[in-house]
């Protein structure tokens, strides 16, 4: 489609007034972040003395060694344990008939409708009540079951092509066999869109670690965030040192997969 | 998985008459009908667990008095917790600014980025540069961002100060100041979801199919007549879905910066619903009031549901 050339002109503007204001609050982390402590509150935004001490700083104040331990840790079990159950669901409602499968599949895709807010207070005395209370498990298990998960691994079990289904089963592979050694290695793309998605979205996560979380033993990067905030505000050296920390893994991932990441949020809809 | 499978060195190539299933599952007949179950029992105790019955929890929570200390016994109260929390001037303020919040949403982060996604959708892919940076802020946690926010509005050294003083104006604090602090979340809010929002809209214009747009052009539509005859209707399913999850993001992920950033304050200026619930139940430990201000949200957010449902379900149905 051709616009005609005023309307190209104010595009083309309009986004990058929008892209700089993007890309303007992360130069200016950037800048901070490698600032001596004498320059952090000047306008430049290239130092006179690059220097890497506010991250050394960072780990040496704070515990933040321990919470990205706690955070890739939780992250890792959350990824497996989320795609493990997802794709046995989504083969229970692919690929079986049985009775009040509609119903049960309508009440797993509802759940995503339920936002957090709503069942926050009782799984929060819940927690307590398990005693996982600052533990991994608080963090990992109230999140396993991924509605998102089996509805997307669903669709692509639903168009495997049957033949290379009946194929297995005719030499002797039970359903078990079946999904893990013929349909699973097919889902190649879903699985790893899925991963993206997951590890993201649990590595970011704010509100439920806030709530369950108290000690080294199972805070994470972001409320140890909070938590140096609130101790050290001055420090703002160390400050952004600890955000550009938090935010690399994320980054990262989005570097080595950029297309797909993009395409899989976007079709997902999920929010980060 | 182990109680269903020891089959770990089953090779499909293999011919073998023996179904190579796990015990359970051959005792059970491959058939039977206990078998789909199986699969599916992990997710539905975790659902079930976590989700569905702490949405009843909650209804019965909002009944009774309680403190979260579990010597003491809860009383019930009936609805006295809803006319309480009702009445109570942090309840109106966060709801005044829930409706805030969602009414300034809605231009900002639904509406402006469509024609910002039409002119990149017309670039082709040589708007791939815009995408790769649009992207950027959905990766970022909203911690990060509000942190960051923090720093470059510092009253006294941030660079929004600095540089406002450059161009000799002087910028307010104005997160001190309970008219702007709620726009200034807002803002960043926006920062965070308008790229997002433009991608989506940009999978929704991938599916129409530009020979229409060539067959307007050659009857003399200007760009004007197209968008509004052609890529506004097909747009409106995906305006919709926009439109419900920016609401919701609105409702909780705002918890984020307000948190962080403003503690609700000043004088609870920026305090939405969700947070108004996160203070009742974790700050001051009122259970009762927290679950009937959840039930009270609840509600909001079914009604919003429905009259969304009404306005577009007219509108929706273009298909192509």
């Amino acid at each position: 489609m051709q616009l005609s050339r005023p309307l190209q002109v104010v595009g083309h503007l309009v986004l990058l007034i929008i892209c700089l204001s993007i890309l303007a609050p992360m130069l200016i982390v950037v800048s901070t972040a490698i600032k001596l402590p004498n320059e952090v509150y000047a306008l430049s935004l290239w130092p006179d003395v690059p220097t890497l001490q506010n991250f050394a700083h960072l780990f040496e104040q704070t515990a933040f060694g321990r919470y990205t331990w706690n955070t890739a840790g939780t992250t890792a079990l959350r990824v497996a344990g989320q795609l493990a159950l997802g794709v046995l669901a989504a083969y229970a409602f692919a690929r079986f008939t049985f009775r009040f499968r509609d119903a049960i599949f309508a009440l797993v895709i509802g759940a995503m409708m339920i936002p957090q807010v709503l069942t926050m207070l009782p799984n929060y005395i819940l927690m307590a009540q398990l005693g996982w209370f600052d533990t991994w498990w608080a963090l990992v298990v109230p999140n396993l079951a991924t509605p998102i998960a089996i509805f997307l691994l669903r669709q692509h079990m639903m168009s495997f092509p049957s033949e290379l289904i009946d194929a297995a089963q005719m030499d002797g592979a039970g359903h078990w066999t079946t999904l893990w050694r013929v349909i699973v290695p097919n889902l190649g793309p879903a699985l790893s869109a899925l991963t993206i998605i997951i590890f993201i979205d649990s590595w970011n996560e704010y509100f439920w670690p806030l709530l369950v979380t108290e000690s080294e033993n199972s805070r994470t990067i972001q409320i140890g965030l909070r938590e140096f905030l609130q101790d050290d505000q001055d420090d703002y050296g160390a400050l952004m040192a600890g955000i550009i920390f938090a935010s690399v893994p994320a980054i990262a991932v989005f570097l080595f997969f950029q297309r797909r990441v993009m395409d899989t949020f976007v079709s997902s809809g999920l929010k980060g | 998985m182990s109680m269903l499978s020891p089959s770990t060195g089953a090779t499909l190539n293999a011919v073998a008459p023996a179904r190579r299933d796990g015990w359970l599952v051959s005792r059970l007949g491959a058939e039977s009908a206990l078998v789909p179950w199986l699969y599916l029992v992990p997710t539905l105790i975790l659902l079930a667990l976590f989700t569905y019955w702490p949405l009843l929890q909650t209804a019965y929570l909002s009944l009774v008095d309680w403190n979260m200390n579990p010597s003491q016994p809860t009383q019930f109260v009936g609805t006295e917790n809803y006319g309480r929390v009702f009445g109570s001037t942090l309840f109106q303020t966060a709801l005044l600014n829930t409706v805030i919040y969602i009414g300034a949403s809605i231009p900002l982060k639904v509406l402006l980025p469509i024609p910002v996604a039409v002119f990149l959708w017309s670039l082709g892919t040589r708007g791939h540069f815009y995408r790769a940076i649009l992207f950027l802020p959905t990766l970022i946690s909203f911690v990060v961002v509000g942190v960051a926010f923090l720093w470059i509005l510092n009253p006294i050294f941030g660079y929004a100060k600095q540089f406002f003083a450059l161009a000799g104006y002087r910028l307010p604090n104005l997160l001190a100041d309970p008219d702007a602090a709620i726009w200034v979340i807002i803002g960043i809010s926006t920062w965070k979801v308008l790229g997002f929002n433009m991608l989506i809209y940009l999978a929704g214009l991938a599916s129409i199919n530009r020979e229409y747009i060539e067959a307007m052009r050659m009857d003399g539509a200007g760009d004007l007549t197209i968008f509004r005859r052609l890529i506004w209707p097909l747009l409106t399913p995906t305006l919709m879905f926009v439109m419900i999850s920016t609401i919701i993001f609105t409702m909780q992920q705002v918890f984020t910066p307000i948190d962080l950033m403003t503690e609700g304050g000043p004088s609870n200026s920026t305090t939405n619903l969700f947070y108004m619930i996160y203070q009742y139940s974790f700050v001051t430990f009122d259970v009762g009031g927290g679950a009937a201000g959840t039930m009270m949200l609840f509600a909001l957010l079914m009604i919003l549901a429905l009259l969304q449902i009404r306005l577009f379900d007219r509108r929706a149905h273009y298909k192509q």
